[in-house]
């Protein structure tokens, strides 16, 4: 049984923002538009929060990139009265659109704020809805998405290596952020292979887990930043 | 007994049964009115999309929970008064207990709504209901919301039935004075009762057995709404003592609720013959502890919190306290604690106005304490990068104003066809009749003391 | 006939009439037999190359089965075709490595932008008001075909202008043959970030006309003079993936990044240290650090022609002292004494200038600064130093003058948005409204192209051969080309087939060496990624070069303020300001998302009694803009800074007149010795003019960790 993992170095993330393009392009997420998004309803499943430290001229931005941090205790899962939120074997949060009826529950719940509601049907103007990924279901007004860990490529990947009749390896599947990162900041894997990428940088002194004192038990690692001696 | 009193205390609880004036008729039209806007704009919102409310991310939750919450708070009224006062046998309650009762089972009607109205698909409310559905699936028992849904319908099955039992020998009184459908009617809702003594001892035992009953039930109510935030570990939410408070808030606003109502009832049905200053007062000690009790609670929380100096809640203590929500928090004290404290204890300012006067400071700031709850901890999560801000727009606006129409248009209509105060028990407080009257009417030592 | 075409036919008679019984307006056409050769539901990946900037990250796109509404052989219908569905990095191109950024994976939205130009488009109304009616592609290409026989007949070919953007491709080599074969001047390229003044300085310092590669993975410290190498510049995702592999690639070493420049960049916000120095002084600071390292002897001071070009280097550069350099550059002595020791300390060191250092009238001299500071820390050629890719092709391109619109007869457009890009001191409207014919070869209605009297539409880049010979970004020599991705939507043509037709056509045929777009790309192998040209030999040994003070329009009295126009992580240049997930995309440093703002300096707002998204105007001697305030810690308290990319009056309906143009308020200052313009050399006062407004639009809440008192929404 796998158990999926992503790992964050935020040593090596410039904080450029490929990846929250590359998630929108990957996962079929609408953009709402100027006058939504100034009413807080821009949806990225995936945001590079940045914080200023220090004031003019000792001063610096910190990036962090926040994706669902698919916790093992995931607090959004018990309070869905309809199992929209729910856990799956290899241990994902999942999200059921169609069992989904909009209570927000769920995302007052998640301490990341990582989950994000669909306020209005989603609109392509034509031809842009050609891009659609059909490997992603498109959501419909008054349900809630989030990051899925690109669960349509580990899906398409394992049916791969099935029919191949291989094994999974390492780095078969990757997900959309990762992939499109320039500076390969982000790392997914299996969290139970001991040899995996993933599992090797998640033991790394540098790890640490996003409000780990909430105890949700994440499965995103990040890498601390290394300061200069 | 004098038939002559007894009549007139039956024309005079009857008159707006028996008489229509067109106050009422431009009453109930200009409430309705409002409510069918209210319902109108709910569909203008399932049309058009959740986005037409103020609601965004992260504040998920806003208007319509406050809204939720704050009914089922004042669902408490009926329940308390009539079911405490009831095992006291306190002799003032007589005319108090019926207005109580309706607003307990109108208020759930209404707060029960709200859950449904919040939805992003609520055409689908029904998921949340354990049906067999063809696949089996049932609703998640581990979610509050599941809890809310038995709660409340529990709650408003024990009110209702709380509030007919002791109508029926009212409704037999209609049936006597009335011919035709009317009669037919109240005939029918009056389950043939004649007033045998069996009937009265049965009626007796059904209600105290309902009065007992209902009082946990109530609190369980309030308790589990309160769950709804304290299971979710969101700063501020994640409290031990949410249950009582909200109980204790529940009960506060519900008295507010009541001195209210029947101050309404007074005035527009004349009955000041029958709801004394001495009522008022009465309710006012009341809400007196309550906003005492509330002042306790609030104090409680604030402290720990600031003491504790949890980073996450402290900036929920900061922006409440100090920063954009100030202005309500600082009117919410004002309207809970200051003026009911200074006015409810001063015995010559809690007169009928001045209790009417609190209640109403009392209702705004119940309102404002749940809206307080629910929003600042909701745009103050854990990553600062994620907070946000709540504006309200007209649609949550007119939404909310429409169900407090809809709590006056139910409660005109209501004392329309039905005696508002419960005749017989008028009647057995004024004639105790020992051979007649079943134990229960005797009048108590305590009842009366309060006079 | 062959068989598909008869089943076509077949298919078109049978359902046509079917549909039009049941009355279906738009789809008088169904295709049963696909346009292509793809299994339902399962994902190919075809090569192809990232239009949108000079890097030229070859990428390789997903391609999957669609039903498409689209126009075949003149009749409207569904055809189920293969079409482009996610674009990733090509894992085996060196520039790309398997990366895109933010730009190259929303280019896809050019080719399914709603308000893309389907066919040849043919001016109505007046210049700039961007209406057009459609005509036939034989009717445009003769009316374009009769412009130019009519410059010929009148002996005028020198007034035909080509405008285009800067591109590594050899779309650059068909044009100037064409230009040559017609009589007409040499293509000529405009783009407002462009590195003119530093491939000149590299061709005085090394011989090399061409933009640095620099090593930076096998870098020990890197110094940036306002290179915004991780964001904007040159080829950033060869550069961010450098960077990664600097601090976390090689075991028990991590390397370390210096950014100089006075508003807080991408690379700034990522570097170890920020040393934010007075605009235009970088020269003088890079040369106070090679003062401290010939000073104490702790390199070989020699540093062959890139030395020569400085005046005084082979003095020990004696008026670059740390105590002078404090003086003009307000870095610290000491501090400047510790960064020279470390670059040193730290082999292998680099430095590396971009972006605004060399946009002020002395950006030349910064240049060479920074070069012989390379040259004296062994940077050149060396791992972990700077690198010239080999066989990158010299572009035969020249660049903008004052006079280039002004004389044009017929300009032809080519991914070109001078009106845009230029200051409106430059008068480019008014030349536009003159020139007598104008045709552009662009996608879209931008503001340029809507004074054009003819568009030819070219085909998206994933509907095209697509060829790329980055000048910079790898070591060694990359050529890229690919074929079409997918058949064309819409009824537009290759630009590159246009040329070649309208070559022919013409009275005295122009000869190409190409029938066809897919020649042209093609015969990148043989031009581009040739043998690794040697430095060629200096043209003429320039008189060493001093530091002369930056001159700035606007003086320090009427416009206290340094004005910073920067290029925006989103929208670069503005060229992409029409994408939708751009416009939505949060900046990188400010979170702000469909908007243009004003980066003040918190002490300057306050001075000001500015608050944030407060409007301010923004007024130096040429013109004034008003934008939303945007409160910044990382700028200096003298300067302020404006994204370039939104503001256009004419670009589809995602950014047509959304935010404003910083570019317009610009002075026409000009870089000394490399004849382009100095967009870092104006300066502008900032006034409070109204209360925020709703149009500064951020993704964030709050941006300090631990929010102080106050500062809670
Ligand atoms: N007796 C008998 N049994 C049969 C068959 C038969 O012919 N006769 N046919 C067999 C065949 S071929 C099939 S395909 C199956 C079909 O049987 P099922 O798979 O059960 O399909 P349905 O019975 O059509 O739908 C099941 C439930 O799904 C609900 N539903 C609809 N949409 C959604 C959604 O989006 N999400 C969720 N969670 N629920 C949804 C519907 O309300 C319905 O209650 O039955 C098989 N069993
Ligand atoms: S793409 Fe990579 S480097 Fe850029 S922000 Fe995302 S994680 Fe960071
Ligand atoms: S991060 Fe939020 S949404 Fe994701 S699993 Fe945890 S609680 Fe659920
Ligand atoms: S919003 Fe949807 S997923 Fe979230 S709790 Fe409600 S029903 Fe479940
Ligand atoms: S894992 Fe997939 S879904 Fe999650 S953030 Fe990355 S790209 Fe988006
Ligand atoms: S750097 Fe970005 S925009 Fe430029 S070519 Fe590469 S992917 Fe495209």
């Amino acid at each position: 049984m796998h158990k999926w993992g992503l790992a964050v170095d935020l040593d090596r993330c410039t904080g450029c923002g490929s990846c929250v393009t590359a998630c929108h392009a990957e996962n079929n997420i609408p953009t709402v538009g100027p006058e939504q998004a100034g009413r807080g309803r821009a949806m990225h499943w995936l945001r590079v929060e940045r914080y200023w430290e220090g004031d003019f001229p000792d001063v610096q931005l910190k990036f962090r990139p926040v994706m669902c941090q698919q916790c093992d205790a995931a607090p959004c899962e018990p309070v869905c009265p309809t199992y929209a939120s729910h856990h799956t074997a290899e241990g994902l949060n999942a999200q059921v659109y169609n069992r989904c009826i909009g209570t927000r529950y769920c995302a007052n719940a998640c301490p990341y704020n990582t989950r994000y509601f669909d306020f209005f049907n989603p609109s392509w103007p034509k031809p842009l809805h050609l891009q659609l990924n059909p490997d992603v279901s498109v959501r419909e007004v008054g349900v809630m998405e989030k990051c899925t860990f690109c669960v349509q490529r580990i899906n398409g990947a394992q049916i791969e290596a099935k029919a191949a009749k291989r094994e999974l390896k390492d780095g078969d599947i990757k997900t959309a952020c990762q992939q499109g990162c320039p500076a390969q900041a982000l790392v997914f894997g299996d969290l139970n292979d001991p040899e995996s990428e993933v599992s090797r940088l998640s033991k790394s002194p540098r790890g640490t887990k996003l409000l780990e004192d909430v105890g949700t038990l994440p499965k995103v690692t990040y890498l601390q930043r290394q300061t200069q001696a | 007994m004098s038939d002559a009193s007894t009549s007139r205390l039956s024309d005079d609880l009857l008159r707006p049964l028996l008489q229509t004036t067109w106050q009422f008729y431009a009453l109930v039209a200009f409430l309705a009115s409002i409510v069918l806007m209210g319902l109108g704009t709910w569909g203008y919102q399932m049309y058009n999309g959740f986005g037409v409310s103020g609601i965004n991310n992260p504040i998920y939750w806003a208007f319509y929970i406050t809204n939720f919450v704050f009914w089922i708070g004042i669902s408490h009224a009926g329940t308390l008064i009539s079911a405490i006062l009831r095992l006291v046998n306190a002799g003032w309650r007589r005319p108090v207990t019926r207005c109580a009762e309706v607003i307990t089972a109108f208020a759930l009607m209404i707060g029960a709504m709200f859950p449904i109205i919040h939805l992003g698909r609520p055409w689908l409310f029904f998921w949340l209901v354990p049906y067999p559905s063809s696949r089996m699936i049932w609703p998640n028992f581990r979610s509050p919301l599941v809890w809310d849904f038995f709660a409340i319908t529990t709650y408003l099955t024990g009110s209702l039935l709380f509030l007919f039992l002791p109508m029926i020998p009212d409704f037999a009184l209609v049936r006597d004075k009335s011919s035709g459908i009317r009669r037919r009617i109240y005939g029918t809702l009056a389950l043939g009762w004649r007033g045998t003594s069996k009937q009265w001892h049965r009626l007796e035992s059904a209600m105290s057995i309902m009065a007992i009953a209902i009082i946990p039930v109530a609190v369980s109510v309030h308790t589990i709404v309160s769950f709804d935030f304290s299971m979710a570990p969101v700063p501020m939410w994640h409290s031990t003592m949410f249950g009582p408070y909200f109980v204790a808030g529940a009960i506060f606003s519900g008295i507010a609720g009541l001195i209210i109502a029947m101050a309404g009832l007074r005035k527009f049905l004349h009955l000041e013959e029958y709801l004394h200053p001495i009522h008022f007062q009465n309710l006012g000690k009341l809400l007196l502890m309550m906003s005492l009790l509330w002042g306790y609670f609030v104090f409680a929380e604030r402290l720990t919190t600031w003491y504790g100096n949890e980073p996450y809640e402290i900036a929920v203590l900061r922006v409440t306290q100090k920063g954009s929500f100030a202005p309500l928090y600082w009117t919410m004290v004002v309207c809970n604690f200051v003026i009911p404290v200074i006015v409810l204890s001063l015995k010559k300012l809690r007169t009928i106005g001045g209790c009417v006067f609190v209640s109403f400071g009392v209702c705004i700031g119940m309102w404002l304490e749940r809206f307080l709850i629910v929003v600042p901890s909701l745009g103050h999560k854990y990553l600062p990068y994620s907070w946000g801000t709540y504006r309200p727009r007209p649609v949550e606006i007119m939404i909310t104003i429409s169900t407090f129409a809809a709590m006056g248009l139910l409660y005109t209509l209501f004392a329309k066809f039905v005696p508002i105060i419960s005749i017989w028990e008028m009647r057995a407080g004024e004639h105790p009749a020992p051979a007649l009257m079943p134990s229960a009417m005797k009048e108590h030592a305590l009842g009366e003391t309060h006079a | 006939m062959d068989r598909r075409n008869f089943i076509k036919l077949t298919a078109i008679t049978g359902t046509s009439v079917t549909l039009a019984s049941c009355g279906n307006p738009e789809n008088q056409l169904i295709r049963f037999v696909p346009d292509d050769d793809i299994t339902p539901g399962i994902a190919e990946w075809k090569p192809s190359v990232c239009p949108v900037c000079q890097a030229g990250c070859a990428v390789t796109v997903r391609v999957m089965d669609a039903d498409v509404d689209t126009v075949r052989n003149g009749q409207a219908g569904v055809v189920a075709m293969a079409v482009a569905k996610k674009l990733e990095g090509q894992p085996k191109d060196p520039i790309s490595q398997g990366g895109l950024c933010a730009r190259g994976q929303a280019s896809i939205q050019i080719t399914y932008h709603p308000d893309r130009l389907t066919q040849p488009m043919k001016r109505t109304g007046a210049r700039g008001t961007g209406e057009f009616q459609p005509l036939t592609w034989d009717a445009a290409i003769a009316e374009l075909v009769g412009k130019l026989d009519a410059l010929a007949a009148a002996g005028d070919q020198k007034s035909l202008v080509w405008l285009a953007r800067p591109r590594a491709s050899r779309r650059a080599a068909l044009a100037s043959t064409f230009l040559t074969g017609f009589g007409a001047p040499a293509p000529v390229e405009y783009e407002f970030f462009n590195d003119h003044v530093l491939r000149s300085a590299n061709l005085i310092s090394f011989g090399r006309e061409q933009l640095p590669t620099i090593d930076i993975a096998r870098s020990r410290i890197v110094i940036g003079f306002g290179a915004d190498l991780l964001g904007t510049w040159n080829s950033p995702v060869a550069q961010s993936a450098a960077y990664g592999r600097m601090r976390q690639g090689q075991p028990q070493v991590r390397g370390k990044l210096v950014q100089v420049e006075p508003r807080m960049s991408l690379t700034g916000a990522n570097a170890d240290e920020w040393v934010p120095a007075k605009p235009g002084t970088e020269g003088v600071l890079a040369l106070g650090l090679a003062h401290v390292i010939l000073a104490n002897k702790l390199r070989p001071g020699d540093s062959g022609r890139s030395g020569a070009a400085i005046d005084g280097w082979s003095g020990g550069l004696q008026d670059y002292a740390p105590a002078q350099v404090e003086k003009i550059t307000g870095v610290a002595a000491k501090r400047i004494e510790r960064l020279a020791r470390e670059l040193v300390e730290f082999h292998p060191a680099v430095a590396v200038i971009a972006g605004a250092p060399l946009a002020h009238t002395n950006g030349l001299f910064n240049a060479l600064a920074v070069n012989a500071l390379n040259g004296l820390l062994g940077a050149v050629e060396q791992p972990g130093g700077v690198f010239f890719t080999p066989g990158a092709p010299k572009s035969a391109a020249t660049r903008v003058r004052p006079d280039t619109l002004t004389t044009a007869k017929v300009l032809l457009l080519d991914d070109a948005n001078p009106l845009f890009a230029m200051p409106a001191a430059m008068q480019v409207r008014e030349a536009l409204s003159k020139i007598p014919f104008i045709a552009s070869f662009g996608s879209f209605i931008d503001d340029s192209s809507a004074f054009a009297d003819l568009i030819l539409p070219d085909h998206s880049f994933l509907e095209s051969w697509v060829d790329v010979q980055p000048e910079s970004g790898s070591i060694e020599a990359v050529s890229t080309s690919a074929g079409p991705v997918m058949k064309p939507l819409y009824q537009t043509r290759a630009t590159a087939d246009v040329l070649i037709e309208i070559a022919g056509k013409l009275k005295t045929p122009v000869t190409l060496p190409w029938k066809t777009a897919e020649d042209v790309s093609k015969s990148a192998a043989s031009a581009g990624a040739a043998t690794p040209a040697a430095p060629s030999a200096i043209s003429h040994q320039p008189s060493a070069i001093k530091y002369a003070e930056p001159a700035f329009a606007g003086d320090a009295a009427q416009f206290p303020f340094h004005f910073l126009p920067y290029a925006s992580q989103a929208f670069g240049d503005g060229s992409t300001a029409h994408l939708p997930w751009l416009q939505e995309l949060p900046d990188p440093i400010t979170s702000a998302m469909w908007s243009s703002w004003v980066e003040l300096n918190p002490q300057t707002a306050e001075r000001l009694n500015i608050a944030q998204g407060d409007l301010v105007d923004v007024t130096s001697p040429a013109g004034v803009v008003r934008a939303p305030a945007m409160i910044f810690p990382g700028i200096a308290p003298d300067v302020v800074a404006m994204p370039v990319g939104q503001g256009h009056e004419q670009f589809t309906r995602y950014a047509s007149k959304r935010g404003v143009n910083p570019i317009a308020i610009l002075a026409p200052q000009v870089v000394a010795e490399a004849n382009t313009l100095a967009w870092a050399a104006t300066r502008v006062r900032i006034a409070r003019a109204g209360d925020a407004d709703g149009s500064l639009i951020m993704f964030a809440g709050e941006m300090r960790e631990r929010p102080q008192e106050g500062e809670t929404r």
